[in-house]
């Protein structure tokens, strides 16, 4: 196993050393990432230390594996393979732009992550991550605004890990992971407070909205998916040995509600198709953290019912952070193809997908779309009803103020999962499914974007139809039952005695079986079909009379105007429709707080005067002298 | 004191009790369709707006056409019969021509020509299964004693 | 007060069709200021079947073609609506679609022949078109008509106005899913069918007006049975309309939908009872003389509801009007010599009937006892314009309530 490990880390470095050949980079890439996965795979089952320098007596560079480490990789390196084999194609589009350096070297910085054993590692697999990401942004020609926006709350992320760990290492003289344990509140509080930003929960949700949709859609895919996989190991890592705090807890899941919430809200009304992966990612983060939430609180209670329910929503947050990590990899590979084919700017100007550019991109994002869905037996499906029977559950809790917040969550949860299915109908419907226009796509190499975006495809299905075969593998047997005539392992059981089942294998069979009747008899019935235009008061349709996205979700809009703050921009000719994602105002009026007081000290302090600086010269050699003089 | 809407008029019997008897014979049916209930969709191409307000009338409670199971449809992808009002203006020959394309197999079509000699109107295009020209306004008696015939018939020569 | 009807251009003259205190008078234009004077001179000059022709962009405006084939309106003609999602921003009306040419074709035919054509201009304003019609050619020959024959116009013309308020009045309940009232509002919509075919033979009260006389008259039993027709009709009418008034949800559905205000009423053009809801007291009753006056309903708001409630009130007055006048209607005698007399003259003239959706105005030209131009000008087709200026800003759910209020028809619109 250690060799795979370093023969990972090997390919990424090589691939990051051969960037100017972007083919070549990305097959190395994808060789580490297929490493990375048999080291998953290998770990699952033994932990095993990999690599250890000491810097100091207290303080070590570790790296190493254990079940949960082994667990995410499996799940990161998957939409590493994914990606990196589709990038192959990819980036003949982006010839000048260099990205693979960054993304070679943001995957390396991932692995070091997942492998880490103290927070020194941790932190620095983090950085590496970070600011390769930022360099991707850079490179792809983002505007160095929002490129500074991400790393900002990058850095801060970065910022509440550093403090976590310095506190864990001032009251316990040890920052390796097993020093955890003897940590406080305080600790608790900032190293998952540097999670949840890198999770891209709401209100740390705000740099978003610039990048995605400019960037290249590979490195998309990496910001949206496995990077913020990184927050969701993070906090899986601390919750389970960490002090319990349950008002943290209880924070924790009103945060994920909330954001799961603002996503899918937001998701509905997003003036451009393309920012609609990105709330979705906000929606789904908010779901893994209320799951998390719940595996703690139920965790720390002492009553041994409620063992089975921490259980069932420690995999919760696992199966949904695997769907989501796929749908999301499979939604951006296919939104990329299309786009490419197509040779426009957005995703906004791309749609019939299916009868423009070819059946596998559609395919795509009609499945990553459904995923979202959670259109049974999908493995989107299987998340969010897993989380939904989690929150039923909460009448289970013994105090009073703790069921009132699950309530609450749950209703934020139930909304925010119709939401995000209303939102999902634009990519279905409009980009994927719906009437090209006449547009024409130009002929592209897609051997490998095809092989990535059915691999993925298959996936997504098949981790929904042969759920107990994922569960089992991700360790958890325990929940597998039977019920009435469905046999073990097929029936998922969110608690015993049984409350609830999820069962995507049965009602994959069942709808099979049930096609079958109808196709039999209509293959049997031979009667004529003939085909005509959809019915439009007898004349075609041209092109301006067809329905626009942005009217199907005008109508919720307008009902929710006073969340969305709805305005209407009307001169005699022309009419816009205006909304607003309001969670951003306070990173807004902070930026604009920042400029204005960087532009005041620069007119005042940085004015060009000599006669200014060499007052500044005198002042710091007084001051200095000074010092001098106390120190003496 | 107001009465509540349900019960107003219940006592009332409007429906008359009359045999409708059809003005014209109809040609070349097919056997022992729409039995049991005909669904008409209405198309107007240039009619002079007396057709329209017979159709109105026709389902008022006096005929009740309910009861016979003749309902009009709101699209031609529903129907069994297509009613052309009127002669065609030169405009409406596309519009016609693909409702006809969009009625399902089989179906009927009855055409009412109210128009003038004087006037410069389209002649019918040929129409498949074209069961009955009515010409000038028939009253609603009529036109449903019409209706009523077509279920009954068997196949006959025109 | 004066309303402009019509713009007449023939070889380059143009002339004005004018109705002052309810008699139509023609002007010949020779001032920019005339022209000024009508906010709808532009738009009665060109009379273009486009209506309110103009679009509206934006990022996720669409234009949503309602037409020509549709089940709700089910004449022939498009509504082209621009909106984005919900509300209309540009209603614009099509009425190309029904445009059969009854102008052009009325040039070199009898006054007898080209009284049918205008019956067919829109069957259910028959007796409208017919009576402005002969008025107008009455009125080219200079011609008298006796009372009795005015008096039976004035009747017939009420008949007619009955059982067109009626099927607005149907169609606003129906759209509203009231299905009792629409049921037995449908239900006294046939019977006042069925007392025209009583009183003329005809259902749609054709085939009976004629240049200078009637082509027959009801006999005594059938009056009777007329007269018995109507006053259940009113009773019964007034009963319905009573119950619906208490309905709020119906109340509601209508309530400011469609407002437009007097001043844009009569800047279009508009007449009529929608003219009417508005608050602006109209002379069109007193196109003709009357025996027992006909009051002028007006409302203030100017909506949908506005404008059903001046109708339903209208229906009651014109029952009333109608029994009066026929119980007192074999004391007239009439001179019917006249209508079979041969014409042989020349002339130009208008006439002017109040149709149930507002002026019906008619200019012909004769020439050797034959027409040589007609002019035609109907209350739907600035009605149309109206209705398509009053959708804007409106959602959708209102667009049956507001296009249904005003009561006017494509045939019409588009002769």
């Amino acid at each position: 196993m250690i060799n795979f490990f370093w023969a990972s880390l090997f390919f990424f470095l090589a691939g990051a050393l051969f960037y100017k050949k972007s083919k070549a980079s990305y097959l190395l890439a994808f060789l580490g990432s297929v490493s990375a996965l048999v080291v998953g795979i290998y770990a699952l089952n033994s932990s095993e230390q990999l690599f250890r320098m000491s810097l100091t007596p207290n303080v070590s560079i570790t790296l190493g594996l254990d079940h949960l480490s082994a667990l995410f990789i499996i799940i990161a390196s998957i939409a590493w393979i994914a990606l990196s084999f589709y990038s192959v194609d990819y980036s003949v589009f982006y010839p000048k732009s260099n990205l693979s350096l960054g993304f070679n070297l943001a995957l390396l910085g991932m692995m070091l992550v997942l492998s880490a054993r103290d927070g020194f590692s941790l932190l620095i697999g983090w950085e590496i991550m970070t600011i390769f990401a930022f360099i991707m942004m850079v490179i792809s020609g983002l505007h160095y605004e929002k490129a500074y926006r991400f790393l900002a709350f990058g850095e801060l992320s970065t910022a509440c890990l550093l403090i976590g760990f310095a506190l864990l290492y001032q009251s316990t003289n040890s920052i390796t992971f097993d020093a955890l344990s003897r940590g406080g509140s305080v600790v608790l509080i900032f190293l998952s407070l540097g999670f949840i930003i890198k999770m891209d929960i709401v209100p740390f949700h705000g740099w978003m909205r610039g990048i995605y949709g400019e960037m290249p859609d590979n490195a998309a895919a990496i910001l949206s998916g496995p990077v913020t996989l990184m927050g969701v190991y993070g906090l899986e890592r601390i919750i389970p040995v960490m002090p319990i705090n349950d008002t943290w807890n209880l924070v924790i899941i009103v945060l994920g509600a909330l954001s799961a919430f603002w996503g899918g809200l937001q998701a509905v009304a997003v003036n451009k198709v393309r920012l609609l992966p990105a709330y979705s990612t906000i929606e789904n983060n908010g779901m893994i953290l209320t799951a998390i939430g719940f595996y703690a609180l139920a965790q720390s209670i002492t009553n041994p019912d409620l063992h089975y329910l921490a259980l069932f929503a420690q995999a919760t947050s696992i199966i949904i952070a695997l769907s989501h990590t796929f749908s999301k990899t499979l939604l951006f590979m296919s939104l990329g193809h299309a786009k490419e084919a197509y040779d426009v700017h957005t995703i906004d100007e791309a749609r019939g997908v299916w009868s423009g550019v070819g059946k596998i991109p559609a395919l795509g994002i009609v499945v990553s779309a459904l995923s979202f869905s959670a259109f049974p037996p999908l493995i989107g499906y299987v998340g969010e009803w897993m989380i939904l029977e989690t929150l039923f559950q909460s009448y289970k809790f013994p105090n009073v103020s703790t069921e009132f917040i699950a309530a609450l969550t749950g209703v934020l949860t139930a909304l925010a999962i119709g939401l995000i299915g209303f939102a999902m109908i634009k990519l279905i419907g409009y980009t994927a499914l719906g009437y090209d226009h006449g547009r024409k796509s130009r002929v592209i190499s897609n051997r490998f974007m095809n092989s990535s975006e059915t691999g993925m495809l298959l996936l997504i299905l098949l981790c929904g139809v042969a759920l107990p075969a994922v569960i089992i593998l991700l360790g958890f047997p325990q929940l597998l039952t039977s019920l009435l005539d469905v046999p073990a392992p097929f029936v998922l059981a969110s608690n015993q005695p049984i409350f609830g089942v999820i069962t995507p294998t049965l009602i994959f069979i069942v709808l099979i079986v049930l096609m079958i009747v109808p196709f039999i008899l209509f293959i049997s019935k031979r009667t004529k079909v003939r085909k005509v235009t959809s019915w439009n008061g007898g004349l075609p349709l041209e092109e301006e009379e067809y329905f626009t996205a942005r009217a199907y979700s005008q109508i919720l809009e307008h009902i929710l105007r006073n969340v969305y703050h709805t305005k209407e921009v009307r001169t005699k000719s022309r009419s816009t429709i205006e909304v607003e994602d309001i969670m951003l105002r306070p990173m807004n009026w902070l930026t604009r707080m920042v400029e204005k007081i960087g532009e005041g000290e620069a007119l005042v302090l940085m004015n060009g005067r000599i006669s200014a600086y060499v007052a500044y010269i005198l002042l710091l050699f007084i001051i200095a002298f000074l010092i001098g003089m106390a120190v003496m | 004191m107001l009465k509540w809407w349900p019960l107003f008029g219940i006592r009332r019997h409007l429906t008359e009790k009359k045999a409708y008897t059809s003005p014209i014979r109809l040609q070349s049916l097919y056997g022992k369709l729409f039995q049991r209930s005909l669904f008409i969709y209405i198309l107007d191409v240039g009619s002079s707006n007396a057709l329209n307000f017979e159709i109105s009338a026709l389902e008022s409670p006096q005929y009740n056409i309910h009861r016979f199971g003749i309902y009009f449809t709101d699209s031609p992808r529903h129907a069994d019969v297509l009613l052309i009002l009127g002669r065609p203006t030169e405009l409406m020959l596309a519009p016609m021509n693909e409702t006809l394309n969009q009625m399902p197999e089989p179906y009927y079509v009855i055409t009412i020509d109210d128009s003038m000699d004087d006037l410069p109107m389209s002649p019918y295009p040929e129409m498949r299964h074209h069961v009955a020209q009515l010409k000038g306004i028939p009253s609603p008696s009529e036109l449903l004693g019409l209706l009523l015939e077509l279920p009954k018939n068997k196949r006959i020569a025109s | 007060m004066r309303l402009l009807a019509g713009v007449i251009e023939i070889d380059g003259k143009e002339k004005l069709l004018i109705i002052e205190d309810g008699v139509a008078r023609l002007e010949p234009v020779e001032s920019q200021a005339q022209r000024e004077e009508f906010g709808c001179y532009q738009l009665l000059k060109k009379r273009e079947l486009h209506l309110r022709r103009g679009s509206v962009s934006g990022p996720g405006v669409f234009r949503f073609r309602y037409g020509p084939v549709t089940a709700g309106v089910r004449e022939a003609g498009c509504f082209n609506l621009y909106t984005f999602g919900e509300k209309i921003l540009h209603a614009g009306i099509d009425v190309s679609w029904k445009h059969r040419g009854i102008e052009e074709a009325m040039s070199n035919k009898t006054p007898q022949r080209a009284l049918a054509l205008a019956e067919a201009v829109c069957s259910n304003f028959a007796f409208s078109h017919s009576v402005a019609y002969v008025r107008a050619v009455e009125n080219a020959l200079h011609s008298n008509v006796d009372m009795g024959v005015q008096n039976w116009r004035n009747i017939l013309l009420e008949a007619e106005r009955i059982y067109n308020h009626l099927h607005v009045i149907t169609k606003l309940a129906s759209a509203a899913a009231q299905k009792v009232l629409t049921s037995h509002l449908s239900s006294l919509f046939e019977e006042a069918l069925r007392l025209n075919e009583i009183l003329t033979g005809s259902r749609y009260l054709m085939g009976i007006n004629q240049v200078g006389g009637f082509h027959h008259l009801p006999s005594l039993e059938n009056m009777q049975h007329a007269i018995n027709g109507y006053s259940l009709i009113a009773k019964r009418f007034e009963q319905l309309y009573v119950h619906s008034v208490n309905n709020a949800n119906y109340m509601d559905r209508l309530h400011a939908a469609g407002t437009i205000t007097a001043d844009q009423a009569i800047a279009m053009g508009l007449g009529g009872p929608s003219l009417r809801a508005c608050g602006v007291k109209d002379d069109l009753n007193t196109t003709i003389s009357h025996l027992i006056q006909l009051p002028v309903i007006t409302q203030n708001e100017g909506d949908a509801l506005a404008r059903m409630e001046v109708r339903a009130e209208e229906i009651m007055n014109s029952c009333e009007y109608i029994i009066d006048h026929l119980k007192i209607s074999d004391a007239w005698n009439f001179n019917t010599d006249e209508a079979t007399k041969s014409i042989r003259e020349n002339g130009e003239g208008c006439g002017i009937a109040n149709s149930p959706s507002g002026a019906v105005a008619y200019y012909v030209v004769l020439q050797d006892g034959i027409i040589a131009h007609a002019r035609i000008f109907t209350p739907s087709y600035v009605g149309m314009h109206a209705a398509a200026f009053s959708l804007d800003e409106y959602i959708f759910t209102d667009f049956p309530f507001i296009f249904d209020s005003f009561g006017v028809h494509f045939s019409d619109a588009a002769r």
